[in-house]
């Protein structure tokens, strides 16, 4: 499997590898020089990184006719860690429909963004920090979507986080963007340590196997996803003895795997982290908190569908967490005033989408994963318009604020027109993007055989066409309500030229075949649009615009009395459920106060008393050899000749016992 | 008297001289008498080469290190002014210490003495022939000392430029500078 | 060594026995002399020791060669480079503190802020 392929399969790490050395570049050599330059370089690397994207995806499809499944390929692998036989960790670069369709996500959202950047920055002292941290970002989005292994993928996704932190921190004299970029880091951190267990967990119980199977394994290791995938170690791994709780060590690391996506994927109760990533600049929320890094956890899952899926019940588990985020995360959403913050519940709520997908599987037929990984490839377009949108609208009115904005379609029609475009395919609107593949979601839970999943899909679905209408009818509509609104002026041509770009890929991709190609051996077929889900679907979404046509397309006293009306509801949707409040108060009297501090005492005390007193005994010798250095040459010539006599007492001592 | 008994006589007298000597150099109170002493004692040397047949060695000892060395350690005790002068006493501490370490010096040599078997000390050898030291200090061969005597000669051109470079007068100026930054 | 000694033939031991005892006694004046003139001539008498030892061992061990006399000629230069040194650095620092004494040394002394007069 590794001669015929062409140039681009054959060497598909150049994709990732480019952004990496435009990071090493644009950090070391061209930020100090000339940020202009620096920028420019930035945006080529990745926009060369996209084309390349796009050649490995044609190149990749004419690989088989469209009825065979598309093959699974590792054109270039390197050994990187060998720990002994069977567990040796490969970088590499692993294609299959999965990981070419993510490469090109990433680097057409990252290029578009890139290159909105190069405008939306402009003047900001951090310029080419930022776009060095963008490529290193970039970079390591890539080499996750590729990797053939979990140790390669837990790599790249610490890189991820890393270069989310300093994204979002990247004004890093703004409290908020530093308080927030820690939480987004402690959050994940948290949930990372998941992810390592699971890797841990799932290596060994792997390896185990591997050493039964014998001859057979072949050439396979413990922690490839080739392997982990095969047949007969998921057999052989289902029948493992428990390990703890009477789960085994499959179930038990599929658990810990989810939490990890969880994390990365922002899903409740890890779900804080998300909205306050929004401090960090808007182009960063388009590519990192909406487009693809927080899509990370949902490929995880799809990733290592075939272990999820022979683990008892971890599919449950993410479909209940799934679902409830969609719903939660869109009610919440509707009563947010930041357009921003608006937008990362959206996201949240449609992350939630997909990981309901995942979990709709459960039956046995995997058509719910190809639905997640459409709704991934759509959702990523049409977020990161929008969020794009948003980032025109604050840089021309410098709030975010929908109770201070108002009345922008005059001022800046094209935003308008490519907000609105977005806002009606992330509603499902036929024939956009976001109708096919929320079609296709909410069929996998239908026929997946989970009615009350189906009906919450439904609901959600309503929510997301009245919050999207909600905050697209306070931006646009009616009058400027504050001063800075009514001085706006659109976006300039290289804000608006990528949006453009995104637009007709948010209106197009939803005719791209894409579940056909990711979908695993034993997915139903199932031909066109099923208009008994689309159906009820496009109702909701239009019942959805016309609520909040009604309530904030006119008289906005209609809100306040719908606000009044829903009371204590509304408070609980806007405080967010006071989730932050009780993690701080979760950490601060039971965290803080009971574990840290004991271990902050026994730091001080134990640990760093030891070191005092080592410190302590040092000096005191230390003291007492300084009486020996007096700076008197005598006494040095004394001490250099007992030395010297000393040496001829242990000469001859040393003679009289050998 | 026959020259072997003339040779023991001078022995003797010598090493009873010099060690005489050694202690006015280490003991005398006034430096310019030590300096002398010292002179004497180098003098004694000489005619410890002169006996063991080193006639070319006694010369370098009398023109080089006492008409040489000494007489810029003389210079050098006029120039700190402390030809006057009577030297403090050693306190009790430092004599002793001082005493304790000769004697110690001393005790270990006379072990490594015991250990090596007594032998004639023969009159007159090779050491008589000039040439032979001067072809040894030129030979470029693996017994030869064509680099060290290289190297003393680099190390006495450094003494040199070092001890302008120390001794050099100041200008007024660069110094107070110097004192200011000090 | 005894019956050498006794007879007042001049062996090898006496040689030694003469030499170490310079040795000793420049040992004993570099430790207690105050002076640093004085420390300097204690440690010419070290030298000098040192180089008769030399040329006493050439004479007995190796007669027909002259690397002991080779030593005492590069003791004597060294001696001569270490004596130039020392009388810069002296004369320095007599010029700065008007004194040698090595026991009044310590510390930056009432010359040095102050420079020569």
């Amino acid at each position: 499997m590794t001669c015929d392929h062409s140039a681009i399969v054959q060497h598909a790490w150049v994709i990732p590898a480019l952004p990496l050395l435009s990071f090493a570049l644009v950090g070391l050599v061209l930020r100090p020089l000339n940020a202009r330059l620096a920028g420019a370089v930035a945006a080529a690397a990745v926009a060369l990184s996209a084309a390349l994207g796009w050649w490995l995806a044609f190149d990749y499809l004419q690989f088989a006719p469209p009825a065979e499944p598309l093959p699974t390929l590792i054109p270039w692998q390197v050994e990187w860690l060998r720990f002994q036989d069977g567990l040796r960790i490969d970088a590499g670069t692993l294609l299959d429909p999965a990981s070419v369709l993510l490469v090109v996500v990433v680097t057409t959202v990252s290029a578009l963004v890139h290159v909105y950047s190069l405008a939306y920055m402009k003047g900001e002292p951090g310029y080419g920090r930022y776009f060095a941290v963008l490529n290193l970002f970039t970079f390591s989005m890539l080499g996750l979507v590729l990797a053939p292994n979990l140790v390669q993928m837990f790599v790249c996704w610490e890189l991820v986080g890393a270069s989310s932190f300093f994204l979002i921190g990247f004004w890093y004299d703004r409290p908020a963007a530093v308080a927030a970029s820690k939480k987004a880091f402690v959050v994940t951190r948290f949930a990372d340590l998941g992810l390592l267990l699971a890797i841990l967990l799932l290596g060994q119980a792997a390896f185990d196997v591997r050493t039964q199977l014998g001859a057979s394994a072949g050439d396979s290791q413990a922690l490839d996803f080739a392997f982990l995938g095969r047949a007969d170690v998921l057999a052989a791994l289902a029948h493992q003895a428990p390990v703890l709780g009477g789960m085994t060590a499959l179930t038990l690391g599929c658990l810990l795997l989810f939490v990890g996506g969880a994390g990365k994927s922002a899903m409740f109760p890890l779900h804080i982290w998300l909205p306050d990533a929004m401090e960090g600049p808007t182009p960063v929320s388009a590519l990192i908190h909406a487009a693809t890094m927080v899509v990370a956890g949902v490929y995880l899952v799809a990733r290592a569908f075939p272990l999820l899926a022979a683990a008892d019940g971890v599919l449950t588990v993410v479909l209940a967490v799934g679902t409830f985020t969609a719903l939660f995360a869109a009610a919440i959403g509707c009563t947010q005033d930041d357009l921003k913050r608006v937008l990362a519940f959206s996201t949240l709520s449609q992350l939630g989408y997909m990981m309901l997908a995942l979990g709709t599987c459960g039956g046995g037929d995997p058509a719910g994963r190809s639905a997640a990984l459409f709704h991934l490839f759509t959702h990523a377009f049409f977020k990161a318009l929008l969020f794009l949108g948003a980032g025109a609208v604050l840089h021309a009115a410098h709030t975010g604020d929908v109770w201070h904005l108002g009345g922008l379609r005059r001022k800046m029609p094209l935003t308008h027109a490519l907000f609105l475009l977005a806002t009606l395919a992330i509603a499902g609107i036929w024939p956009l993007s976001g109708f096919f593949s929320k079609d296709e979601v909410l069929a996998a839970a239908l026929h997946g055989g989970h009615p009350l999943v189906f009906a919450v899909g439904l609901g959600v679905a309503g929510l997301t066409a009245f919050y999207m209408a909600r905050v697209y009818l306070l931006v646009f509509w009616g009058e400027p309500r504050r001063e800075a609104s009514a001085h706006v002026h659109e976006a300039p041509l290289t804000m608006v030229l990528p949006m453009g770009a995104l637009a007709v890929l948010a209106a197009v991709a939803g005719f791209v075949p894409v579940s056909r190609w990711v979908a695993l051996p034993g997915t139903a077929e199932h031909a066109g649009i099923d208009w008994l889900v689309a159906g009820p679907a496009t109702a909701a979404a239009l019942a959805g615009f016309g609520a909040a046509g009604w309530l904030y397309g006119g008289d906005l006293g209609r809100s306040d009395a719908a606000v009044a009306r829903l009371g204590r509801l509304y408070g609980a949707l806007r405080h967010k459920f006071w989730i932050d409040e009780l993690y701080l108060w979760v950490a601060r009297k039971v965290m803080f106060r009971l574990v840290a501090a004991p271990i902050a005492w026994f730091d001080r005390m134990v640990v760093d008393g030891t070191m005092h007193g080592v410190g302590l005994l040092t000096r005191l010798c230390g003291a007492g050899v300084q009486a020996a250095q007096t700076g008197q040459a005598q006494a040095y010539a004394a001490w250099a000749l007992a030395g010297g006599l000393a040496v001829v007492g242990l000469l001859w001592a040393a003679g009289r016992a050998g | 008297m026959s020259a072997e008994a003339l040779r023991t006589a001078l022995f003797w007298l010598f090493a009873a001289l010099s060690l005489a000597l050694a202690w006015s150099v280490v003991g005398n109170r006034r430096l310019l008498r030590a300096a002398a002493a010292l002179m004497g004692v180098l003098g004694c040397s000489a005619g410890f080469y002169a006996l063991l047949g080193f006639g070319f060695l006694a010369g370098v000892q009398v023109l080089v290190y006492v008409g040489g060395i000494v007489v810029l350690l003389v210079f050098l005790v006029m120039l700190t002014r402390t030809q006057a002068l009577l030297e403090d006493e050693p306190t009790p501490w430092r004599h002793n210490v001082g005493v304790v370490a000769a004697l110690a010096f001393f005790a270990t040599n006379l072990w490594a003495l015991a250990g090596l078997p007594d032998a004639p000390v023969v009159g007159p050898a090779l050491g008589g022939d000039t040439r032979a030291i001067g072809r040894a200090l030129l030979d470029v061969g693996a017994t030869g000392y064509v680099l060290p005597f290289e190297l003393v000669s680099v190390l006495l051109l450094a003494a040199l430029v070092g001890g302008i470079a120390v001794a050099r007068k100041v200008d007024p100026a660069s110094q107070s500078a110097e004192a200011d930054h000090g | 060594m005894a019956e050498n000694l006794a007879s007042g033939a001049t062996g090898l031991h006496a040689w030694l026995l003469v030499t170490s005892a310079l040795f000793s006694v420049g040992v004993y004046g570099l430790l207690t002399r105050r002076n640093a003139v004085g420390i300097l001539l204690s440690l010419e008498l070290c030298l000098n020791a040192a180089a008769v030892q030399f040329v006493v061992f050439n004479a007995v061990r190796a007669p027909a060669r002259v690397d002991g006399a080779v030593m005492a000629l590069f003791v004597v230069a060294v001696a001569a480079a270490e004596v130039v040194v020392a009388m810069a650095i002296f004369v320095l620092l007599y010029s700065r503190r008007r004194t040698v004494d090595v026991t009044d040394l310590t510390g930056d002394g009432p010359g040095h802020a102050g420079g020569a007069p």
